[in-house]
């Protein structure tokens, strides 16, 4: 990209934070939803109630989100990290 | 383990509906107004359905009340175990679960499951305060009287002994004038409805589809097709 | 590393978020109007209860349900027709994909929140979350739905990466936001490597994940033992169904901005053809789904199935029975068998009768097998009331200001990509398109020669 728009450092530091931030919800929201499915399997074998279901399709979903999270966190941490390195 | 179920005479029923009045007397069944009753919201957990015979010339009535199934179409397909099966075969419902889905109403093959589309339900005098009212956006159906096998459960623990036959009884049973309904103890052999069960005549509605309904019925009988 | 050097005719791309003309102030009127309309529908119903609707026993589902299978259905013109066409590299899909990812997100969130209003109890959607059980349809749902959500987001803004790192270097307007959002994207071959791997990936991992939504959505109404639910051709049919109404919805979008921000040059009458080619490939196949699904019922007669039938085929339901498939099948028919001269209008009209058509076509599955129920109980017709028609009008709007308000901030046709396409895109096609012949060709001696190399050949063993 061609000569970027000069900013005050503190601004620059803002969008760092918030860099990190983005960098940081797939783990949260991604994670949370792995952490929920679990909950549910936990629900089902607590009340004996088609564990089946439960197990069967975490065995899909799981894998499923852990796959999304894993291709987000590399591509925003590469990007975000081969940014800063001076070119 | 008791399997609770039910045997409906329909050589004997008239279609009196003493039923319908006696389960919405004794659990809470508001009645919804005539304007809602027209759009055709009547709550009415047992009810008698009625079907014109034009051949023979008869009407036939079929009092319906939750088939209470053995392998539940409804509880399958509940997001939040708001309605489930317990160990002794009564299907019940958690008012306080349910996030008014109305699954379980477009799953029942037997409409025997109702929604509360407007907090229908009032405080008022002569309740049964034996029965919870349910807010509005819930679903509810018959419970075969379910407070009152835990009426008897707690007498007969207080007495110290096994709940008596007969002792829990359903409030549309009781009130059959023609005594069509007979309520009991599926699994106990001596049992009338055990007995009953047994019978030629009986049959089940939608047998096909393999819910494995407890409410049985006994078909008219000869000279009545 | 090659220098991003912004083409002078692509500045039109820019403009809507540079610039903000009337036209925008009277749509976004328009669409708050019937935002409004629908917040004072739904609040009606969440103060006094789903009583305000026209929802009563038996029929419990109606418009919500559809408006539900219906939105999540056109959410998979996007992704899908973006996935595709990047898998498959074909070279037209530049201009559309963009638009066609926005759909999907915008559209997902909208779908998803009909269930929400047709809650008995929204104050209690927690109990999902606390209590779910998976072996109701309605969480395989909860799940399949949010993981089509994730991985269309992230499908949406990976390829917006280096359009938001342009807007940064070139405007100044809402400059912090773009800085944050680009994550330092300055177009090295690193990134551009690490950016290509992550949208290879995405790619394949979405087209499974939106197959299983549609899918799923229909085993809401196929695990049911209702009679012309229970089918096991409700997968795929619902599948090729929302494909079907997605393109349309896509189609309708894309010909809105076209006119709105003057992208002619962008959205050539070829892109049109070729989204019509594949509206007709999809009517067809939604006929021949639909075809067999009523053959295989009013062949086994059963006879509560032949009640639902009857009340569809010349019943209650027969106007919007026979409007579905004039809309569907029919209309499509005339208007997209030839296009090479002037597509736009036929496409335009045939994907604006084919969306109204789907709608039809989830009503049609939703309403009838509700209103004849296997037992002789109460009759009753379902007349939706203003609530209903209000919650509609209203998810329509809020799914229209959402994409309208993307226009404003990101470009909707992706600047990055038709610069590629114009300086990598036209020889990496011809490299192809020549690999694909023999070898000889390229070597071939000029053709007076021909006979006597081939009787040479012929004598070599």
């Amino acid at each position: 990209m061609s000569a970027q728009a000069a900013a005050a450092p503190p601004q620059d530091r803002l969008v760092t934070f918030f860099h990190y931030v983005i960098g940081c919800t797939p783990v949260l929201f991604i994670g949370g939803i792995i952490v929920w499915v679990a909950h549910l399997i936990r629900t089902s074998l607590r009340l004996h109630d088609v564990q089946s279901a439960a197990i069967g399709i975490s065995l899909v979903a799981i894998p499923v989100f852990i796959t999304l999270m894993s291709v987000l966190l590399y591509v925003l941490w590469g990007i975000i990290r081969a940014g800063r390195e001076p070119s | 383990m008791a399997l609770w179920g039910m045997v409906i005479d329909l050589d004997r029923c008239t279609g009196c509906e003493s039923c319908v009045l006696a389960c919405k007397a004794e659990n809470n069944v508001p009645a919804v107004g005539a304007t809602e009753a027209e759009k055709g919201r009547v709550l009415s957990w047992m009810e008698v359905l009625s079907e014109r015979d034009e051949e023979n010339g008869v009407t036939r009535f079929i009092p319906r009340p939750c088939m209470h199934c053995d392998d539940p179409p409804c509880t399958k397909v509940c997001p939040v175990y708001a309605t489930y099966r317990n160990p002794q075969g009564i299907v019940a419902q958690i008012y306080g679960r349910c996030i008014g889905c109305r699954f379980c109403m477009a799953a029942c093959p037997y409409n025997a499951k109702f929604f509360n589309w407007y907090p229908y339900q009032k405080e008022a005098p002569n309740q049964n305060p034996d029965v919870s009212l349910r807010p509005k956006g819930v679903v509810e159906k018959c419970t075969f009287c379910h407070h009152r096998l835990q009426k008897a459960r707690e007498n007969a623990a207080a007495e110290k002994r096994e709940v008596a036959p007969g002792e829990y009884n359903t409030a549309c049973a009781e009130s059959c004038p023609a005594q069509a309904i007979t309520f009991g103890d599926l699994s106990d052999p001596t049992s009338e409805v055990a007995r009953l069960a047994k019978s030629p005549r009986a049959f089940r509605l939608e047998a096909a589809l393999g819910t494995h309904p407890k409410v049985i019925y006994l078909t008219e009988g000869e000279g009545r097709g | 590393m090659a220098e991003f050097v912004m083409n002078p005719a692509d500045e039109v791309l820019l403009d809507p978020i540079r610039k903000t003309g009337a036209g925008f102030w009277f749509a976004l009127a328009g669409l708050l109007t019937m935002v409004g309309f629908g917040a004072v529908a739904y609040l009606t119903q969440f103060v006094n209860g789903l009583g305000a609707t026209g929802l009563h026993e038996p029929v419990s589902w109606g418009f919500y349900v559809t408006n539900f299978v219906f939105f999540i259905g056109i959410s998979h013109a996007g992704t899908l027709i973006s996935a595709i066409l990047r898998l498959s590299k074909a070279e037209w899909r530049r201009p559309v994909t963009r638009m066609a990812e926005v759909i999907t997100c915008m559209v997902l969130l909208v779908g998803g929140g009909q269930i929400l209003i047709d809650l008995g109890r929204p104050d209690r959607l927690l109990n999902v979350i606390q209590y779910g059980r998976y072996q109701s349809p309605l969480l395989w749902d909860a799940t399949s739905i949010s993981a089509y959500l994730t991985a269309s987001t992230v499908y949406l803004y990976l390829p917006m990466i280096p359009d938001i790192a342009i807007l940064r270097d070139r405007t100044t307007k809402y400059n912090f936001l773009y800085r944050v959002l680009a994550l330092g994207w300055r177009g090295t071959q690193k990134q551009q490597k690490i950016l290509n791997r992550a949208i290879t990936i995405m790619m394949v991992v979405v087209i499974p994940i939106a197959v299983s939504v549609h899918t799923v959505v229909s085993f809401v109404f196929s695990m049911t033992l209702q009679p012309m639910w229970h089918s096991t051709i409700f997968g795929p049919y619902f599948v090729v169904g929302a494909i079907f109404s997605g393109i349309g919805a896509l189609i309708i979008a894309m010909l809105i901005f076209r006119k709105a921000y003057k992208l002619e040059s962008y959205l050539k009458p070829i892109h049109f053809q070729y989204l019509g080619q594949l509206l007709l490939v999809m009517s067809l196949l939604w006929f021949y789904f639909t075809f067999a699904e009523y053959l295989t019922a009013y062949y086994g007669g059963e006879p509560e199935e032949m009640k639902v039938f009857f009340s569809k085929f010349t019943g209650d339901f027969r106007w919007e029975f026979w409007s579905m498939v004039g809309c569907n099948f029919i209309i499509p028919m005339a208007c997209l068998t030839s296009l090479k001269k002037n597509p736009i209008p036929r496409v335009l009209t045939a994907s604006i009768f084919i969306v109204i058509g789907m709608w039809l076509e989830r009503f049609i599955i939703v309403v009838p097998t509700l209103s004849n129920p296997r037992l002789p109980f109460r009759l009753g017709s379902y007349m939706p009331t203003w609530v209903e028609w209000g919650e509609f009008t209203g998810s329509l709007g809020v799914f229209a200001l959402f994409y309208l308000l993307f226009t404003k901030f990101f470009p909707v046709i992706s600047i990055w990509e038709i610069h590629e396409g114009r300086h990598e895109g036209v020889e990496e096609v011809m490299h192809r398109v020549k690999s694909y012949l023999p070898d000889d060709a390229e070597h071939a001696p000029p053709p007076q020669q021909q006979p006597v190399a081939i009787a040479a050949k012929a004598v070599v063993p």
